[in-house]
């Protein structure tokens, strides 16, 4: 019965001739669950807190910015010093170095327009409120807004761009922390946009969807057999939900949290209140969101006890360009994570918190499968260099 | 014993103090909506927009009855499963005569997800649950 409950199924999907050769029996349940996971890619969208989402001034100042060593205090630091595009935006590091060593993994910016909060964390609303804080971390680019509207105000080029954005010379702003704002809507306009393309994985996708079957035998075999057990009886798709391999929440997957002897990272708790304090959080005066709507999540995300320890969850796509890997960069292949939830310590699970995981216990070949599988979620265009900015009328 | 119970409707006492559900009828406007009840209470209610998705933020619009004398209502949800609920804390605002919207729902994970409205009335607390299971 439950074979030809199996067999039922993969024919609904991809046509009576099906054979398990080609592509391996998935349930109704399976199929649904790998069709959740696209279509890729997904629409532009802009973003209702920033008004210079879309806009092709601030997306040419901001690519500008992002490659500008002197938004930083004495110009030692670029955002694209750690978010190196070669290195799908990241820097190969376990934890970030900025002016200073950080706790923290550096997480890759494509696809972040996909994302509900930013940082590890969550401690920002906005991608241009996330903007800010590196530009001002004393242990990442230690500059100031002081600093930041200088540099936009001398260089003949930003300022231009600043003024064909904003409709408004970034001399004329009086108020430093104004072009500061002003500056990160601008980085997240052109962070914004860097989406990735199609995947292998996209492609077995789309066939499933539509029922083709000699294109969804075109996916390796051992990826078919990971991506069963990713929406099987792995739940890895409880969190990696949807066309961006993430629910965009936190959770605590037995990470330590000791970050050095007498010192914790306490992640998504800190993170909470550390956003309710931002006074540039969507709550504040700097949104343009005057609907208020996208505000909604910060005004009702609860601080549980059961946040301590909790981290992001990333998305997956191009991760296999995106080592090493947690929040504290303690991986550094893909074989060692799906290892960790094979072999999952759960006296490190938070004894507060959620019912979620068990040890997988992988046989190797599994193991195999499941890194197969997410090595076909990286896009070729992941470590491509962006094309030069746009040219904006009337200015250099 | 059914000789009993003829003698006590005749005589005009109830005979099995099992209550009737309050009469709670829709106002005009409010279609798509689901009943919830029990002895006491009734509950309709309807969420905004009308599917759930994972990851996305709804509403829920709520007339108890009887509404007079509703005290105040809170909702939320569970995953009992996995024992945890929502990420999010709705807020809950009084529209008058028993009407309420509850705001900043979001169901972060696929799975077996139970609604739960908690109604204060005359000092206590009483809750009615429906179950959402989301794919």
């Amino acid at each position: 019965m439950r074979r030809y409950a199996i067999g039922m199924a993969v024919a609904l999907a991809l046509g009576p001739e099906v054979a398990a050769a080609e592509v391996i029996p998935f349930e109704a349940g399976e199929v649904r669950r790998v069709l959740q996971h696209g279509p890729w890619p997904p629409p532009v969208t802009s973003d209702p807190s920033n008004r210079m989402s879309g806009d092709p001034a601030a997306i040419a100042l901001g690519q500008l910015l992002f490659f500008d060593s002197r938004l930083s205090d004495r110009g030692a630091i670029a955002c694209a010093s750690c978010h190196v595009p070669a290195r799908a935006w990241t820097d190969g590091r376990p934890r970030a170095v900025g002016l200073a060593a950080l706790d923290r993994n550096t997480p890759t910016v494509l696809n972040v327009s996909q994302h509900r909060w930013f940082f590890w964390d969550g401690r920002a609303d906005s991608l241009w409120a996330q903007s800010i804080q590196p530009m001002l971390d004393p242990r990442e680019m230690g500059g100031s807004a002081r600093h930041v509207a200088t540099v936009i105000r001398a260089d003949p080029r930003l300022s231009c761009l600043y003024a064909a954005a904003y409709r408004q010379p970034a001399a004329a702003e009086v108020d430093d922390e104004r072009v500061l704002v002003n500056t990160a809507k601008a980085l997240a306009a052109f962070v914004e946009r860097l989406g990735t393309g199609r995947t292998l994985f996209d492609d077995f996708r789309d066939a499933l969807a539509r029922g083709d079957r000699a294109g969804a035998a075109r996916y390796p075999a051992s990826a078919q057999r990971g991506l069963k057990i990713f929406v099987g009886k792995g739940n890895c798709s409880l969190c990696h939900f949807g066309p961006a391999f993430t629910n965009g929440e936190f959770h605590d997957v037995g990470v330590p949290f000791l970050v050095a002897p007498g010192r914790v990272d306490s992640g998504r708790y800190e993170g909470i209140r550390q956003l309710r304090g931002d006074r540039f959080n969507l709550l504040g005066p700097y949104s343009d969101d005057t609907s208020g709507a996208s505000a909604i999540k910060t005004k009702t995300v609860e601080l549980q006890h059961a946040n301590w320890g909790q981290f992001k969850t990333p998305g997956l796509r191009n991760v296999a360009f995106t080592a090493p890997y947690m929040h504290d960069g303690r991986y550094a292949t893909l074989r060692e994570v799906v290892r960790h939830y094979s072999d999952l310590d759960m006296e490190r699970i938070h004894a507060h918190g959620e019912q979620l995981l068990r040890p997988l216990k992988l046989t190797e070949g599994e193991i195999d499968d499941l890194v197969a599988f997410l090595e076909t979620l990286s896009a070729p265009d992941a470590t491509a260099a962006p094309g030069a900015p746009a040219s904006v009328a009337g200015c250099p | 014993m059914r000789g009993w119970l003829a003698a006590l409707l005749i005589a005009g006492i109830p005979a099995i103090a099992v209550a009737a559900p309050p009469v709670c009828e829709p106002p005009r406007g409010f279609e798509g909506q689901k009943r919830l009840e029990s002895a006491e209470v009734v509950v309709l209610y309807r969420t905004l927009p009308p599917a759930i998705k994972v990851g996305q933020h709804f509403a829920v619009e709520a007339i108890v009855c009887p509404g007079r004398t509703a005290g105040g209502l809170v909702v939320d949800a569970y995953m009992p499963e996995h024992r945890h609920g929502m990420n999010y804390r709705p807020r809950v605002t009084g529209k008058g005569d028993g009407r309420y919207l509850a705001d900043g729902f979001l169901f972060h994970m696929p799975g077996h997800w139970q609604l739960r409205f908690d109604v204060e009335r005359d000092g206590k607390t009483e809750r009615l649950v429906t179950d959402i299971d989301l794919e």
